[in-house]
This record gives structure tokens, sequence and C-alpha cells, in this order.
């Protein structure tokens, strides 16, 4: 044998560097795509984004059709994304143009998602300002689910809070508090709406009994925010009717809040909810405080 | 013949457990049960629903998934790799060979519903949502919707190639569950042939919606046991009839 053959060095194999050369390839890639990305969504223009929401959502019927026996799946799914839509435009625009419709879809997928129909009916009517289609909703909830108390109670809620019709209110509370495990506190509902109070105290406690009764922590909110509304309506409202009284009386319009509360038309100054103040406009009661910082009413 | 059609049903589940596709498949099923973990926090009061509905669906999709690609080559593979000849030089009967086959399929798609069932089990128990006993028979049904599904896979095993045999099974499982819209179909069309190929494809292909109790049993509403237990009989008459052609198909192939 030669000894040269023997002592021959093993050929290396390759270096650390070019091992490691696909890993780095790869990452960089991704990383690349990142960037890319990240270019197209900051040149997407809003025209396209508001296609790209209505995107998700065909019909609910095809919608339902497509999904064949993973309906109350993709419900979950679509109740996820409508979270995601007015948490985004709660924090931004305040503008909900498509919740009516997300929530329609997720109605039709599954329709006893009961939680579906109360929260999307409350956001409808306070945030969308669109009571007649929450109440729309609610009506094609009650027809699917004839049994459940939630429904008709939201309706007659929406009827007395936002419509003022009274009527139809206390029929709705009288409905919904014959179903089974109806709340009890709905009987108390009833005779309210029958004597068509509609006065801040009532409104107050209704807000309160619904904030206790759920566990949906953007409704919670949404109630927090609707009873700091009612707390600044209410002040308001108080101090206008001193100023109505002042010019029944005086035949002229107050120098100011301040002239009320010296004259004893005014016994203490309303707290203002939002940190602002109340200031007259001639003879309305105004705050100083921004409508956009308000929320809705 | 019991002991020749167990021993194929007992090669078939040692088979397909050693196919890395079921491995996957019952994997990613416990992942995207175990996700609804991540998504309770932000289900606002709907958790629960959610963490039953994703649980029930996984189990089904995935259970759908493994009948259809791994029932789909179950009887091709055999004639494929040319093991058929081997095995039918010995006394097995073409009967008992579909039928073992079968039912050793049946066999992994139990094992998969169990291991996935319990893997249910342990998310309801991690999410804090009260395990309900009428959750399992959602699953017991789903168990009967895939004895149809098998046999279809298994009766296109027969005759077409894995790929065809999985896409046909998949559409009959799709159509199945659309079948619905045949008889509205029927009943809305003006046209007596209209009506009549309707009906006549909504009462022969198998109506696999029988089967779905998910949506009553999350929701708490009351289960019907005489529907129960007539779609019961329609599986196991349809399994029977399906294999029932898949012999016939296979007893005609020339080996």
């Amino acid at each position: 044998m030669n000894l040269t053959e023997i002592t021959r060095p093993v050929p290396r194999g390759p270096g650390w560097l070019v091992t490691l050369l696909p890993v780095v390839l790869v990452v960089w890639g991704f990383v690349g795509v990142y960037l890319l990305q990240l270019a197209f969504d900051s040149t997407a223009r809003p025209g396209e984004r508001l296609v790209q929401e209505l995107a998700y959502f065909p019909s609910g019927v095809a919608l339902r059709e497509m999904a064949i026996e993973y309906r109350e799946a993709m419900a979950d799914f679509i109740w996820l994304v409508a979270i995601d839509y007015y948490g985004r435009h709660e924090q931004t625009d305040r503008r909900y143009e498509w919740l009516g419709h997300i929530f329609e879809v997720l109605t039709t997928l599954d329709p006893r998602f009961i939680g579906a129909y109360h929260f999307g009916a409350i956001t409808l009517a306070w945030d969308a300002h669109q009571p007649v289609e929450a109440l729309r909703i609610l009506f094609s909830g009650m027809k699917a689910n004839p049994l459940n108390w939630q429904l008709p109670f939201d309706a007659g809620f929406i009827n007395y809070i936002l419509i003022g019709d009274y009527q139809s209110a206390a029929k709705l509370f009288q409905v919904a508090s014959k179903l089974p495990d109806a709340w009890p506190i709905i009987e108390r509902w009833v005779p309210y709406a029958t004597a068509r109070s509609g006065d801040f105290a009532t409104a107050r406690e209704m807000w309160k009994d619904l904030y206790y009764s759920t566990d949906n922590k953007k409704l919670k909110e949404l109630i927090v925010r609707q009873l700091k509304w009612l707390k600044l309506e209410e002040g308001r409202a108080k101090i206008q009717k001193a100023v109505d009284r002042f010019i029944e009386k005086e035949k002229r319009v107050p120098a100011g809040i301040q002239e009320l509360l010296e004259r004893g038309y005014l016994q203490e100054l309303p707290e203002e909810p939002y940190g602002g103040r109340y200031y007259l406009e001639g003879n309305q009661v105004r705050t100083t405080t921004p409508a956009s910082r308000r929320g809705s009413g | 013949m019991f002991n020749r059609i167990a021993g194929i049903a007992v090669n078939t589940f040692r088979e397909s457990v050693r196919d890395r596709v079921l491995a996957a498949l019952i994997i990613i099923a416990i992942v995207v049960m175990a996700s609804a973990k991540v998504i309770q926090p932000v289900a606002l009061g709907e958790a629960e629903k959610i963490v039953k509905d994703l649980g029930l669906s996984a189990i089904t999709l995935f259970c759908v998934l493994i009948a259809i690609l791994v029932g789909g080559r179950i009887v091709y593979r055999e004639v494929e790799k040319r093991t058929i000849y081997l095995l039918l030089s010995r006394p097995v009967r073409r009967t008992e060979f579909i039928i073992g086959k079968y039912l050793g399929m049946m066999l992994v798609l139990g094992v998969s519903l169990l291991i996935l069932t319990a893997g249910f089990y342990l998310v309801l128990v991690l999410t804090g949502v009260k395990p309900d006993s009428r959750l399992l028979l959602a699953v017991v049904m789903t168990g009967f919707e895939l004895a149809i599904l098998t046999a279809v896979a298994v009766l296109f095993s027969t005759f077409v190639t894995p790929i065809a045999s999985a896409v046909f099974t998949f559409l009959i499982y799709f159509i199945g569950h659309s079948t619905h819209l045949l008889k509205q179909l029927a009943a809305m069309s003006p046209v007596v042939a209209v009506k009549f190929i309707g009906l006549f494809l909504y009462y022969l292909l198998p109506n696999l919606n029988n089967f779905n109790l998910r949506g009553d049993v999350v929701h708490g509403a009351p289960l019907n046991p005489l529907a129960i237990v007539i779609s019961i009989a329609y599986a196991l008459v349809y399994t029977f009839t399906l294999l029932f052609i898949a012999v016939v198909i296979f007893n005609r192939r020339d080996f």
C-alpha cells in the first residue's frame, strides 16, 4: 500500500458559512416579504380598505351554503371579526357602515346565536344610530328563537329609550317577562313603559340593570358611555329648565349660569361628567366638551 | 371468516397508523382545538360557545379528512403494490377483503375520534368550560357520518386512483350536506322532470346533515331521540348498500 494514500488528508466539508447561507437567505427572504407587505399596506387607499372589509362578507345565505356543516364555527369566526370591526371603528372614526351587514350575516349563519343579536342590536342602535335596523335584526332573532326572553327585552329597551314608542316597549317587556328563565327585573320595567315616563332616572336604572346582566366587556363600556352621556343631558336639562323659568319671570335672557345660581333659579351647578363646563349661548345651554368626546346619545 | 376479516382489519389499522398523514392531521386538529384558549379572552362573553363549536368542528373536519385521504387509497394501494395477489392467493374472499379493509379504516377513525375527543375535553377543562355529556352524543353522530363517508371512500378506492377517490368522496361529502337544496329545487320548480330528478337525487345521495347535532348540543336545544335512532339506522343501511356495491365492483375486477 502506498504511504501517501494512507496519509492523504480527509476532504473537508463545506465551511460553517456555506452551511449557514441557506438559512440566512431564507430569513432575509421573509424580511423582504415583510417589508414589501408593509409598503403595500401603507400605499392602499382608504377606498381599497373599505372594499377589503366588505370582501369578507358575501351574503349570509351564500356563506351558509358554502360552510356546509361548519356554520356555527364560521359564525364564531365572523363574531370575532365583528368584535374587531366594532373595536377598530370605536377607537378611530366611530363610523359603523358595515356593522348591520356583519350581524345580519352572522345571525343568518347561526340563527340561535343570542349573544350576537344582543350585542349587535345594542351597538347598532346606540353607536351606529340605526335603531330601526337593530329592531329588524332582533325581530328576525325572535322568529328563530321564540322562547328566548333577551330578544323581546332588547327590542322593548330600544323602543323605550331611543324610539320613544312606549306602547310597543310595554308589549315587548310583557312578552319577555312571560318567557322561560326571564330576568325577574323585566317585570318592573313593564309599568315604567306603560307609564310612558321616559325620564332620566328611569333610563339610568334601565341601563344599570343592563350593565349588571352582561359579561360582554364592550357592551359594558358602551353602557358606561351612555350613563355618562345621560348625566350630561340631565345636567343640561336641569340648567335649561332654570333658564326657561328665569326668562319667564325676568323677561330677559340671563347673563350666564352664575346669575342663575346667584338669583336662586339654580340650587347648585350640575357636574359636567366629561370635565368640561356648561355655558349659555343665547337662551340655550351648551357644554365646552366637543361632541366627538361625548360618545353617542 | 370472521378471523380473516379481523386479520385484514387489524393489518389495515396497523398500516394506516404508520401513515404520516394520519399523525399530522391529528396533531393539527389538537392545535386547532387548543387555539380556543387564545381566542377566549377576546370572545366577549361567548368563549364557551366558541370553545365548543371549534372543538366539535375540528373533530369532524379532521376525521372527514382522514376518511377521505387515508380511506381513499386503502384498496388501491394493495392493487398498486401488487400485494393484492398475495392476499387473494390465500383463502381470502374478495368480500372479506373489502369488509376487512372498511372495518380497519373504521378502527382508525374510531381511535382518531377517541384521541380527538380526549383532546377536546382537555381543552374544555383548560378553558374552564363545563364538559357536557351531550357533547359526546354529537361526536358519536359524527362517527356515523364517517361510517357512510368511509364506505364512499372505499367504494371509489376499488376502481379509481387515490386522488380521484379523494376528489369524488369530497364532492359527495359537500353535496351530502347540501341535499336540502335539491329538495327545495324540486318543491319550487314547475317542471315535472326537474322535480323528479331533484327528489331522486335527494333520496339517492347521502343526507349527511342528519348527523349534525353540534348546533343543537352547543345551544342547549332539545334533541329528538326518534330522529337520532332513525339517523343511526339510515347510516347502517346506507353503509351496507355502499359496501355491497364496492364488493360487486371488486369481484368483477380482473386480477
